[in-house]
């Protein structure tokens, strides 16, 4: 459950360490984001060195969140942390490598790319 | 939240993307005859480096995915010279899939993403996952890296191995051994 104003870690090497959501995208008004869905958000925490800084609007999509993740098999996913992937309009993360397991639901969505980069699919 | 929709609405149809996590595998494909049909639809590797080759894409690698990874089980890797180039490849892999399943009710097309930008095309056709790219992106997100296999858990089982090996110390003292009364 990501509405603007949460802070999401950031789970790729993109540069960013913090992101706070500003607005889901998809519907004009939406309360929650879940997994799979793309949000503009602010850069809080930044990596020095790095092309992205720190107050620059990106737009992430969710890969984990705290709220579990139901699937229709019973199976019930839940991450300790809210974390989220850099993308840019086209949907391509700026990122080369993603940290973490993501779930497998996510291709389901249409972020193959971001799939095929991570290390672990649950 | 469109895609959403759509695999909801597929997803008794058994859609290929559900189709190649093992979870679901098992629940779909109790029938043999579902699995030969869904054969004959979906692209093999043969054909896909066939089609790659006619193509004239560059630097082809086919990279069996680790077991332990169960999400697909080949990556296709493929450069293409221009964005147009790139979105050809694309292009005509959906249009041999549709060759082949043509007087078929339901067409069963693979996913396909960032068809607009041409710099990176990912083809979900389930097992096989071609990913079309520009040079410059696939120097960037190096992807044959990643998925090569052994190279990264090579890495770590080394530092392992140079972790779990006790060795012992050398006495170096020159006090002579003190029995132990």
């Amino acid at each position: 459950m990501i509405q603007p104003q949460t802070h999401l870690n950031v789970a790729d090497n993109s540069g960013a360490r913090e992101l706070m959501c500003i607005r889901i995208i998809g519907a004009s008004n939406r309360r929650y984001a879940h997994i799979g869905d793309v949000i503009v958000a602010v850069i809080k925490e930044a990596v020095p060195n790095m092309p992205l800084e720190k107050s620059e609007v990106v737009r992430a999509v969710i890969v984990r969140t705290c709220k579990e993740l139901k699937r229709d098999s019973g199976m019930i996913i839940r991450y300790d942390d809210n974390a989220a992937v850099v993308i840019d309009q086209e949907g391509n993360p700026k990122g080369t490598r993603i940290f973490g397991a993501i779930p497998r639901e996510l291709r389901q969505f249409n972020f193959t790319k971001i799939v095929s980069l991570a290390p672990e699919v649950l | 939240m469109w895609s959403v929709l759509r695999s909801r609405a597929l997803s008794n149809v058994s859609q290929w993307k559900i189709i190649s996590s093992s979870n679901f595998t098992r629940t779909f494909c109790s029938s043999d005859i579902d699995n030969i049909e869904r054969n004959r639809e979906m692209l093999s590797l043969n054909e896909v480096e066939k089609i790659l080759t006619d193509v004239r894409a560059d630097d082809v690698k086919v990279l069996p995915v680790p077991k332990h990874v169960d999400f697909a089980d080949y990556m296709v890797i493929a450069t293409g010279r221009s964005a147009w180039h790139v979105r050809n490849i694309a292009q005509a892999l959906i249009y041999k899939v549709k060759q082949k399943q043509r007087g078929v009710k339901r067409m069963l097309l693979p996913s396909v993403e960032g068809q607009e930008g041409g710099k990176w095309i990912v083809i979900d056709s389930g097992p096989i996952v071609i990913h079309a790219l520009d040079e410059k992106v696939r120097a960037y997100y190096n992807l044959e890296k990643l998925w090569s296999t052994g190279t990264s858990n090579e890495e770590h089982t080394q530092d392992l191995d140079k972790a779990f090996i006790k060795v012992r110390r050398k006495n170096n003292s020159k006090k002579p051994a003190q029995a132990n009364a």
